[in-house]
């Protein structure tokens, strides 16, 4: 019975996280090699284009902060999500919506009431490195909350395939030997990179 | 020897294999996506983070260069004594440069204030939470060495052995007809969640 379950558990939470799994094992690829896309495009980082502009005719509450404005902003634009607003000396907000496929950045200008969307086109390491650093607990929003535990459960279940794993191959007698001179080896190899670099 | 068996076989010896980075990707990916409680935890023992090793007079033209820059960090660790197996170098003002010498096990940075032309060296207390995410960060090709090269290799190893997990995973459930309907509904609750953040976030 506990034998099934753990194998059954082992099989269905990787199929469940299998996109994320292959997120996180692309995007790692492409931070390793970093340096071939800093070849490739550069050190700075990936410009805004201008998407749009239009007048925002709305109006704020009296003593509205940067934050309240942007957020207004976001829902007026159907854009609400993730993002930081700051302000500039001149007194426009810039609201950055981090968005995972294409950030916008949206600048509005109190003096004329004209916003100004911009946004990142994707780039497929760039998409990919967004996605693996992403967090989720601080934003508000529940749908960073869900992300967030996905993340988590990413975690608990890297963990628990491992532990059902041994138990899987401890259950198959005639790979006991090879399995364990395979874990040895690896284990080996890792305490040597610990200990030299 | 069946396709069926080795998969089976593939799966299961890479799994072992790799296991240690696996373990220490699965554990570092704690400290990172709570990084906060980890801060928190740690300021809580009210304990200095970094100690002087030693401060001395120091000057060197500072090239702006990035290439350029690395042998300069190189000559400065050289001549404060500092050795490593990895470094990186920064410039965050036209006034500083940070170097960082790090190895899994210990950091020391070294910070030039190029107007009071001194450089302070400085040792960072060792943290298992980072010690940990040490471990998770570390990447790339760009250090001097056999090892940090190597490291890298494994790391690509490890990346294609998750798509191979994957791949192996999937045919291996396929392969069981009984375990089709489950399987379908976890793979398809998977993707259709993934798809809803990539698309919502």
């Amino acid at each position: 019975m506990l034998s099934t379950v753990v194998r059954q558990s082992h099989r269905y939470l990787g199929l469940f996280l299998a996109p994320w799994l292959l997120m996180y094992a692309l995007s790692t690829m492409a931070m390793n090699h970093h340096g071939y896309f800093i070849a490739k495009h550069g050190r700075e980082p990936q410009p805004f284009e201008k998407e749009r502009e239009l007048p925002y005719a709305e109006s704020f509450s009296a003593g509205a902060s940067p934050r309240e404005v942007g957020r207004q902003i976001l829902i007026s634009l159907d854009l609400d999500g993730a993002h930081t607003v700051n302000q500039r000396p001149n007194g426009s907000v810039v609201i950055n919506r981090n968005d995972l496929v294409s950030p916008r950045r949206i600048t509005y200008t109190p003096g004329d009431h004209q916003l100004l969307i911009e946004k990142q086109a994707p780039r497929a390491n760039v998409v990919l490195e967004r996605f693996h650093r992403r967090r989720g607990y601080a934003t508000g929003y529940a749908l960073d909350t869900a992300w967030a535990v996905t993340v988590d459960l990413t975690i608990a279940g890297i963990v628990g395939w491992l532990l059902s794993g041994l138990w899987i191959w401890w259950e198959m007698k005639a790979t006991r030997v090879a399995g364990a001179v395979a874990a040895l080896s690896g284990a080996a190899l890792f305490l040597l990179f610990v200990f030299t670099i | 020897m069946t396709s069926l068996h080795l998969t089976r076989r593939l799966h299961l010896y890479f799994g072992l294999a790799l296991l240690p980075w696996l373990l220490m990707y699965g554990l570092s990916s704690i400290p990172i996506a709570h990084n906060q409680f980890f801060a928190d935890r740690d300021a809580a023992k009210d304990l200095p983070l970094w100690t002087v090793r030693m401060e001395r007079p120091f000057d060197a033209p500072v090239p702006r260069d990035q290439e350029k820059l690395r042998e300069f960090g190189r000559a400065a660790l050289a001549a404060t004594g500092v050795t490593a197996p990895n470094f990186g170098v920064f410039s965050p003002n036209p006034t500083t440069v940070n170097i960082q010498s790090f190895s899994f096990l210990k950091t020391t940075r070294l910070v030039y204030r190029i107007d009071q032309q001194k450089i302070t060296v400085e040792d960072r207390r060792f943290r298992f939470d980072q010690f940990l995410t040490g471990l998770h960060t570390r990447g790339g090709f760009e250090q001097d060495g056999f090892l940090p090269d190597a490291w890298a290799v494994v790391i690509d190893l490890v990346c294609l052995a998750i798509i191979l997990w994957i791949a192996t995973g999937v045919f291996m459930w396929h392969r069981m007809t009984r375990k089709r309907l489950w399987g379908w509904v976890a793979l398809l609750a998977g993707a259709g969640s993934f798809a809803v953040f990539a698309l919502k976030l």
